[in-house]
């Protein structure tokens, strides 16, 4: 191996009994995790969640999941769920991430030892905030008719087009892209991986006001946009199939449990609150979601396991994706539908966090349109798993 | 858990197997149809050759003269024989094995041969786990009791139940016709006419029913998979307007959450199995038990109900396979339990017990 980054966590924690290595894991966070961030009801920005993302990189616990020799922890698969599941469980605020779950694996597998040398310690450390440019105007679900292009022009790419949903690029000072490279090949075939930095001239960012009244997304403009050629990422015309690649993390990730066994909690306090607890159309569907939920879990558990045993994930995986996220709907429509008129508050009721069906069931609503919307989950789970023709 | 499983892929997958020999995948249902309405409904000779092939007894004890295995097994058999649409009383003879056992018994070995057929008259009522309180109420719900040789009837003793047989002859017993083309009995017991073969078999009879609820939730998962074979089979062929139904989105939608369904089933049903095998009691095991029960009625009769549709009319008739497994469904769904008591009864359970 050319590249060699020194892991900043000199214990391989692989060796620890999985027992003893969750409770090792589980101090530390409660230790270290700044308590006014858990569960937060927004997504944070940079400038709020950086202390927990230094925090974690000062350990060396930022990247579980990279391999020893490139910084990261190097964790099996098994000690790498309960990694998660401890984070989940604390209710950690997720960071800004991209670099360490999409560009970290992209260039551990695919990229040069000049492009694993200059940007995985830039990682590592902080210096370098990621976001992802992959969705635009017109290729939603539809992400492979993408038509930001890239032209060679000498060393470098002349980059145009518009970016869009691009999460928290306010706070990225790189950007990894998805554009075209040459347009008369089939849609797939066309695509090839840049990263660029957020600073070169061209590049427009402008926050979009979701919901929430939150500015999480953005669109990004690119106008004559300079790359060096040398951030071209793999082979040229090759970035859908890497693009693919990275995307299986996402699907077992929207898959945990995590977003509506938290809901589900503080649909207890709500019902509580407002005195239908005891309620017994209330306790009907409460029952019914409590056992949706309880199922959640137990096909998790064996989608877990397999990642577990080291197999990787088909695409049957999707329907953990769909099913988690409408449950999560499902329980933040009963929020709202036990709330009386606080069902139109913006704010939490009574300046109680844990009593705030609204920011809830806002939060809901796009679960099942990013990561792929359920709709197209479905359309994968009907040809790629069941076979179904066109 | 998850461990444990892994450990016994290799005897689920040889129970899968050996299950090809009743019920053969993709087998037709010749066998299956030939036996509706008759008496007794299902065939002697199958159930002897379950018994022989150490189904009856497969969660038996060794040292009893079972298998020895666990629920695990026991749940992909009873998917696999319901997938086949066997008729024989599997389940029910396997709820009487285990109360032979645990009362030693001399009935246990023919049992466990499938040779004599002994039902277990637990039931006063409908939709109930409750264990029996009076001596000579009616017992109703008895599968295929037109075949049985004698009925195993628990009585309340004071704190205890005690183990009485009944024997079939000059019974009163009344048959009813099932959906499925089998049918159902109700005995009045005669004190006079049952012999008393075990002291106190309380704790064992509350547990093996909540195996029999598991080994049903494993029974509707086979009708359900199997039923949704069949209707992918029709959406990859049936053309209408000019193209095979199956590119109709809206029809890929509805597969797709059918799939789903069955995914949440399969989850539910193999770790309440992987749950009891390690040793789950109480509530934990009512928790698991009821969860995988629930779930195997909800999605079960979605998927049933569903497969129907998604075939149209050819789907309403009787001599299209889709429907045996709808008719089969509405027969188990609330044996041992239905949906909504099984939901009753996780949501009486203290969290910090179930999880």
């Amino acid at each position: 191996m050319a590249v060699s980054i020194p892991p900043r966590e000199t214990t391989d924690l692989n060796q620890m009994e999985d027992e003893a290595f969750r409770l090792h894991v589980r101090a530390w966070i409660e230790a270290n995790y700044p308590p006014e961030l858990r569960n937060p009801p927004k997504r944070l920005h940079w400038e709020e969640n950086k202390v927990w993302y230094f925090k974690l990189a000062e350990k060396g616990w930022l990247c579980p999941g990279w391999p020893r020799q490139f910084g990261g922890l190097g964790l099996s698969p098994a000690k790498q769920i309960i990694f998660t599941e401890e984070i989940e469980r604390h209710g950690c605020a997720r960071t800004n991430d991209h670099g360490i779950v999409m560009v970290g694996p992209l260039l551990i597998n695919h990229g040069t030892p000049e492009q694993q040398e200059y940007f995985l310690p830039k990682i590592l450390s902080g210096e370098h905030i990621w976001c992802q440019g992959y969705s635009e105007p017109n290729a939603g679900s539809d992400l492979a008719a993408l038509r930001t292009e890239a032209v060679l022009d000498g060393d470098h790419y002349i980059v145009n087009g518009q970016k869009i949903w691009t999460t928290l690029a306010m706070d990225a000072n790189w950007c990894f892209l998805l554009v075209r490279t040459d347009k008369n090949a089939k849609k797939q075939e066309g695509i090839s991986f840049l990263l660029v930095d957020m600073a070169t001239p061209g590049i427009t960012v402008k926050p979009i006001i979701n919901l929430e009244y939150h500015d999480e997304f953005c669109e990004v403009f690119f106008d004559n946009v300079r790359v060096p050629a040398k951030n071209l990422v793999g082979t040229p015309n090759r970035g859908w199939d890497m693009a693919k690649a990275l995307l299986s993390f996402e699907r077992i990730y929207l898959g945990s449990p995590r977003l509506s066994a938290y809901a589900f909690t503080r649909l207890r306090q709500l019902a509580e609150r407002m005195g239908v607890w005891e309620d017994a159309a209330f306790q009907e569907t409460y029952g019914r979601l409590r056992l949706d939920l309880e199922d959640l879990k137990s096909l998790y558990g064996a989608f877990v396991d397999k990642l577990r045993r080291g197999e990787t994930l088909g695409p049957d995986v999707s329907m953990l994706k769909v099913f988690q996220t409408e449950l999560f709907q499902r329980i933040t429509d009963t929020m709202l539908e036990i709330a009386g008129e606080n069902a139109g508050l913006l704010e939490p009721m009574e300046g109680n966090r844990n009593l705030n069906p609204t920011g809830l069931y806002i939060q809901a609503r796009p679960a099942t349109i990013y990561g792929g919307s359920n709709e197209i989950q479905r359309n994968i789970l009907a040809k790629n798993v069941l076979g179904l023709p066109g | 858990m998850s461990q444990a499983l892994d450990d016994r892929s290799e005897s689920i997958r040889m129970i899968r197997d050996s299950a090809g020999a009743v019920a053969p995948r993709g087998g037709d249902t010749k066998r299956v149809r030939a036996l509706r309405f008759q008496n007794p409904g299902y065939d002697k000779a199958v159930l002897a050759q379950m018994g022989e092939l150490g189904w009856i007894g497969l969660a038996v004890p060794e040292a009893a003269g079972g298998a020895g295995l666990g629920m695990s097994e026991a749940v992909a058999l009873a998917e696999e024989v319901a997938g086949g649409l066997a008729p024989e009383p599997l389940i029910p003879a396997m709820l009487s094995a285990r109360l032979l056992a645990a009362a030693e018994a001399p009935q246990l070995g023919a049992v466990l041969a499938g040779t004599s057929l002994l039902l277990t008259a637990w039931q006063e009522k409908a939709d109930s786990l409750a264990v029996p309180a009076t001596p000579d109420g009616p017992r109703s719900f008895l599968p295929m009791a037109g075949g049985a040789e004698g009925f195993l009837v628990p009585v309340r003793e004071g704190n205890r139940i005690a183990l009485h047989l009944h024997p079939a002859e000059g019974a009163d017993l009344v048959l009813e016709k099932t959906m499925d083309g089998g049918h159902v009995g109700t005995l009045r017991p005669n004190a006079a006419r049952m012999t008393r073969i075990g002291d106190d078999i309380g704790a064992v009879l509350e547990q093996a029913l909540d195996e029999a609820a598991l080994l049903t939730a494993g029974a509707m998962l086979g009708l359900m998979e199997r039923a949704f074979d069949l209707t992918l089979g029709y959406l990859r062929t049936r053309q209408q307007f000019g193209r095979v139904i199956g590119t109709f989105q809206a029809l890929q939608h509805r597969a797709a959450d059918l799939k789903i369904h069955i995914a949440l089933t399969r989850a539910a049903v193999e770790s309440a199995a992987a749950a009891l095998d390690s040793g789950a009691a109480g509530a934990a095991r009512q928790a698991a038990v009821s969860k995988a029960k629930h779930r195997a009625v909800e999605s079960g009769m979605f998927v049933l109900r569903q497969s129907i549709q998604l075939h149209g009319g050819i789907g309403y008739t009787d001599e299209y396979d889709v429907g045996l497994y709808l008719r089969r469904g509405m027969v188990l769904m609330n044996q041992f339990g239905s949906a909504t008591l099984h939901r009753r009864r996780f949501m009486a359970l203290e969290p910090e017990d179930v999880e």
